[in-house]
């Protein structure tokens, strides 16, 4: 039996998947809960920021208004049903409450930093109303829609566009959408700006590479068991879905800084999208495609180990599920 | 803010770019003035390109941008570049400190005692300081020392001009370059112009800082300048509790960071005679002390925040462990308190032995709280037959241990050891009832007596040279530190009576050290060898005895302190002496307890190692006794996002011809570890090993070591990435053992990380099996 034959396996032991399991374990040490940001604090630097920033800013919360639901729908409404093993369905679950969780901090997030009801409604239009996310929303349901219909995966066709709607959603959706957003987060936050909702977007950003991380797993698992499914057809198919991908943001991107903004440059985000989609294509075993540099030294700065003043901030380095007994001769 | 729904026409794309002037003219942008105005600050540093900081800038600025824009960009580009070449930062600082003239210059100012006239005309600076800036004007403006502004690292600088230079409280312009910032800060603790001359060139030689509220307020309309306040437990009652809260948010207002003990105050279902009902117990009462914290802002610069401490015998000390839980009921928790538990022998005792824990109603206890050592034992052995609970010690020790690990709160301060090793603890009734914010202070408080600290540090990186420790000169800044820190208990503004009732008397004051790792990287020291270790307790030593010398001669000046004859150095015991150490200094030590035998001392206490967050990156050097954490990590403020490389590393690269892109994405992939970049020698990299990467025995055994030179406490912190109940409870009964008188955070680390987004990918990997994690895996089993 391969992970994407059809059915609802039940059976844990023997465990076919360990490191599904593995992925599960860990993300329950992650848990986080929204009341533990405090956005509030936000509302001060909201106050300061320039038309520009606040249209680049007004922006990212129309597009996380509704960025976390579309990823969690297609969870439910494809990757469950098809990943084949009961491991990896209860990553999928603990995948589904987080994304929940997010779903959560955003419609916080909007709350607070919008108080008007007619503007939040607004927000939640702007999938349909705001030019530059109604066309990444439509990016996201063309790749729903793509196998919808399929209640199993049959044939060859059939596994090929599950791998395709799966890659869409780590690669281009959580990896590149969701990528872009944290960039225009976590440059604010380098100018000292909206810390709660860079807080919060830390552990969204953690959750989201475990997200990632599962996808790929389970690509690399079909990989193995299916090595003929990853023919020249389908790497043709991955590079042109991120280059639309990367379009879409990139068309994004013109909407946030069409009223400019100093030190985040339209160039220097394409550059950094196209980074970011050549190293999707990398985890994939694909050569790249726009051999661009990341050219934010405030995103390098995602990749190295944090320290908080407690006095300012919460920590987020924290475990839950800490496990053991008393002892008292281990080694520390 | 609004959701913006219509659409904006974007404005003409022009070929060239264009920025905008002050005057409002557009004029094209030209690389060669940027390079050149980068120029101007290079100076000394051979390593940096004025190309490379104007080429990034212009790249990063949009058609449009104001030169103000372009002024701020290049700071931050040249900043971001101190990743590849830490000189940058030193750049960056640079460009920073021409900003802030420009600033200042651009109000008027243009010398020192000007800024003053104008804070002063602003309602900033006090009238005291302001007339004494006036008399002394001359003086004062010729002693600024402008090539000080030099020493500042970029985020050291970035952290003074956010949040300590004052600001116009309109404009929120700055008025006070950060020369004048330090000069006003001497002159508001001094009496005449050549001492404050004197502490401002210490303090700007970064040899030596007070603490933040010193820093902020000195000089200043509310010369609240002290760091630390320990107030009692409420008694149990409501006014009394309701007291307490007032008292804290008057105290937190002003810049204090609070500790607070809840152990007197009955639990959940203890009779209220009064009313005949059943108490709710405490947890009722911290929710409102959180919500009162976290409603107090200090002046904009950081939030309140307050330390509950409470004793293990109390009967809600288990929901007391799930207050900062990020789980369960959300009226049962308080996100803004810390926690910490205020540990009698006793409990430890039973916990080795396996015993059971009697949990004891303050209400049918009242003494508990008042009592230690032996006195204790008694009593409480002698409660426990009115116990509300029994529970197995180690599960308590566990429960505890947990919330340590989910945390990193929940501190483990020693009840018995703090009174036991403490001069304030000297006659009959003077108790130390819990510890501060930051386990480092240790002081007798009451109900009506609430303990006050003052605290500075001394910056141990300007006091060694390729030969070594600079002695003299430490014990020079040691002498001008205890005689700064005395003075501001005369002058600082109490914002409680309780605070005001107990500082004269004891005259405690803090101080501490920072850089300790600083001194192992330039001596080449392992941070867990016996030479550091030896190091580290002669520093302390020197320190402790010249403080203790300069409190002498204070004493014979101006009178010992009042309580002096209720401390343990009346009947002639010095610190030393109650932890039965021998000292190496014998002769200092002889003479010094002759004068103390003549004059008594000026301070009941002079000795506590805080964390030293901020001043520390204000300084830069790392803080006070902690091992570095990473040799490549960010730090997280108000201000922003920095990176902090480590600068001995890269010198001891550079030499090796080891400093290069390759060696670097190896460092950030291995989160700042060297442990497997193998082209340096063994010996090197067990120097630059990180807080993970070491034993914390040898943490541990450090502190003990130096603790008979610290008269009140450390913040020592200790590091686990992976930590279990296993490995927390043997370390933390080792802490207890080594006669530790205070833990403070237990840090680790996150169960998996952001992925990284600019270190190169490694290939899909086939290979199931995780060998390298043998315990999360089950494909083995």
């Amino acid at each position: 039996m391969t992970l994407l034959d059809p059915g609802m396996d039940l059976t844990l032991r023997p465990m076919r998947y360990p490191a599904f399991f593995d992925r599960f374990k860990d993300a329950i040490k992650n848990t986080w809960t929204v009341e533990e940001v405090d956005l509030h604090s936000d509302l001060a630097d909201l106050a300061k920021l320039s038309p520009a920033e606040r249209h680049l800013v007004s922006r990212l919360v129309a597009f996380f208004a509704t960025g976390d639901t579309i990823v969690a729908n297609n969870l439910v409404l494809n990757l469950y049903q098809h990943v084949n093993s009961p491991e990896g369905r209860l990553y999928l679950s603990r995948q589904l409450f987080e994304e929940a969780v997010h779903v959560q901090f955003y419609l916080n997030l909007l709350d607070t930093y919008v108080p008007d009801e007619r503007e939040r409604h607004d927000a939640f239009a702007a999938v349909e109303n705001i030019p530059s996310i109604a066309r990444k929303a439509e990016f996201c349901f063309k790749w729903i829609d793509s196998i919808f219909s399929l209640r199993e995966l049959r044939t060859r066709e059939d596994r090929r566009a599950f791998l395709l709607n799966l890659i869409c959603f780590a690669a281009c959706i959580e990896g590149l959408f969701f990528y872009g957003a944290f960039a225009y987060v976590y440059f604010l936050r380098s100018r000292g700006l909206l810390h709660g909702l860079a807080s919060g977007t830390n552990w969204v950003f953690r959750d989201e590479s475990m997200h990632m991380a599962f996808a790929f797993d389970v690509v690399e698992t079909v990989r193995r068991e299916e090595p003929d499914l990853f023919d020249d057809e389908l790497t043709a198919a991955v590079t042109e879905m991120l280059a639309e991908a990367v379009e879409c943001e990139v068309g994004f991107a013109e909407d946030l800084l069409e009223q400019g903004i100093s030190g985040l440059s339209l160039s220097d985000m394409r550059a950094y999208l196209e980074h970011v989609a050549d190293r999707r294509l990398a985890t994939l075993g694909l050569p790249p495609v726009y051999g661009s540099r990341n050219p934010f030294a405030f995103m390098e700065l995602q990749d190295v180990q944090e320290l908080s003043n407690f006095f300012e901030r919460r920590v987020s380095a924290y475990q839950v599920g800490v496990t053991g007994t008393v002892s008292f001769d281990d080694d520390f | 803010m609004t959701v913006t729904q219509e659409k904006t026409v974007p404005e003409q794309r022009r070929h060239v770019m264009q920025v905008r002037k002050r005057n409002g003219d557009l004029e094209p942008v030209d690389v060669n003035k940027i390079v050149k105005a980068v120029e101007r600050w290079v100076g000394d540093l051979d390593e940096v390109d004025p190309l490379r900081v104007a080429t990034r800038t212009i790249t990063g600025l949009y058609d449009g941008a104001t030169t103000a824009e372009l002024d701020k960009l290049s700071i931050q580009t040249a900043a971001e570049l101190t990743g590849e070449e830490p000189q940058y930062s030193r750049l960056a600082a640079r460009l920073l400190a021409a900003y802030v003239d420009k600033e200042v210059r651009g109000q008027g100012v243009a010398t020192f005692s000007q800024s003053i006239r104008y804070a002063h005309q602003l309602g900033l600076i006090g009238d005291e300081t302001a007339a004494f800036v006036a008399r002394n004007a001359r003086k004062l403006d010729d002693a600024v020392d402008l090539r000080n502004d030099q020493k500042f690292e970029y985020f050291g600088l970035r952290t003074v001009a956010d949040r300590y230079l004052l600001k116009h409280p309109e404009t929120r312009l700055v008025v006070e370059t950060p020369q004048y910032w330090l000069l006003r800060v001497a002159c508001g603790l001094s009496t005449n112009p050549g001492e404050a001359i004197g502490f401002y060139r210490l303090m700007s030689s970064l040899a030596y800082l007070p603490s933040s509220p010193t820093l902020f307020n000195s000089g200043t309309r509310h010369t609240q300048m002290s760091s630390c306040f320990l107030v009692d437990s409420p008694r149990d009652e409501l006014d009394s509790i309701y007291e307490r809260y007032h008292q804290v948010a008057k105290l937190s207002k002003f810049s204090g960071g609070i500790g607070i003990s809840w152990s007197r105050i009955r639990g959940r279902g203890a009779l209220i005679r009064g009313t005949n009902g059943r108490s709710n117990g405490i947890v009722p009462f911290l929710r409102t002390l959180d919500a009162g914290v976290a409603a107090v802002n200090q002046g904009g610069r950081r939030k309140g925040a307050a330390c509950v401490y409470l004793e293990p015998w109390h009967p809600d000390v288990e929901e007391f462990l799930e207050l900062r839980d990020n789980t369960g009921e959300e009226s049962r928790r308080t996100h803004n308190l810390n926690l910490a538990n205020w540990i009698p022998d006793e409990f430890m005792r039973r916990v080795e032995a396996d015993g059971d824990w009697s949990l004891i109603d303050p209400s049918d206890a009242p003494e508990l709280p008042d009592l230690h050592g032996e006195a204790f034992d008694e009593a409480y052995r002698a409660a426990e037959k009115k116990a509300v609970k029994t529970v197995k010690a180690r599960d308590l020790y566990a429960r505890m241990m947990r919330t340590l690990a989910q945390t990193g709160n929940g501190w483990m301060t020693f009840k018995d050891r703090s009174n036991a090793l403490s001069n304030q603890v000297g006659a009959p009734g003077n108790t130390i009832h819990l510890s501060n914010l930051c386990t480092e202070i240790l002081e007798v408080n009451s109900d009506d007596e609430t303990a006050v600290c003052n605290l500075g540090s001394v910056n141990l990186a300007a006091h060694v040279t390729a030969d070594g420790i600079d002695w003299d000169k430490l014990r020079a800044t040691v002498r001008t530190a205890v005689v700064f820190l005395d003075r501001v208990i005369d002058i600082n503004y109490y914002p409680s009576a309780q605070a005001a009732a107990s500082n004269p008397r004891w005259r405690p004051v803090g101080l501490g050290l920072m850089g300790l790792q600083d001194v192992f990287f330039a001596r080449r020291l392992a941070f867990d060898s016996d030479e550091a270790r030896e190091l580290s307790t002669r520093i302390q030593e020197e320190i402790l005895l010249t403080a203790l010398e300069t409190s002498a001669g204070l004493a014979a000046e101006f009178g010992a302190h009042p309580a002096f004859a209720e401390t343990r150095a009346a009947g002639g015991a010095l610190h030393p002496d109650l932890w039965g150490a021998t000292p190496t200094q014998t002769d200092r030590w002889a003479s010094l307890r002759q004068r103390v035998a003549e004059h008594g001392l000026r301070n009941s206490l002079l000795v506590a190692i805080a964390p030293t967050a901020t001043i520390a990156s204000i300084a830069g050097c790392y803080e006070c006794i902690e091992p570095q954490v990473s040799n490549l990590f960010k730090r997280e403020t108000m201000s922003g996002e920095f990176l902090q490389i480590n600068t001995y590393l890269v010198r001891e690269l550079k030499v090796r011809g080891l400093w290069t892109a390759e060696t670097r994405e190896r460092i950030k992939r291995a989160e700042g570890s060297v442990q497997d970049i193998a082209s340096l020698p063994a010996q090197v990299r067990e120097v630059f090993r990180t807080a993970w990467e070491l034993p914390q025995r040898a943490l541990i055994d450090l502190a003990a070591a130096r603790a008979p030179y610290v008269d009140q406490s450390q913040s020592l912190n200790l590091f686990l990435s992976a930590p279990t109940i296993g490995k927390l409870s043997s370390m933390y009964l080792y802490a207890w053992k080594s006669g530790l008188k205070t833990t403070y955070y237990l840090r680790s680390r996150p169960a998996t990380r952001i992925q990284q987004a600019t270190v190169a990918i490694v290939a899909p990997d086939a290979v199931a099996c995780s060998l390298e994690n043998p315990e999360s895996c089950e494909a083995c089993q």
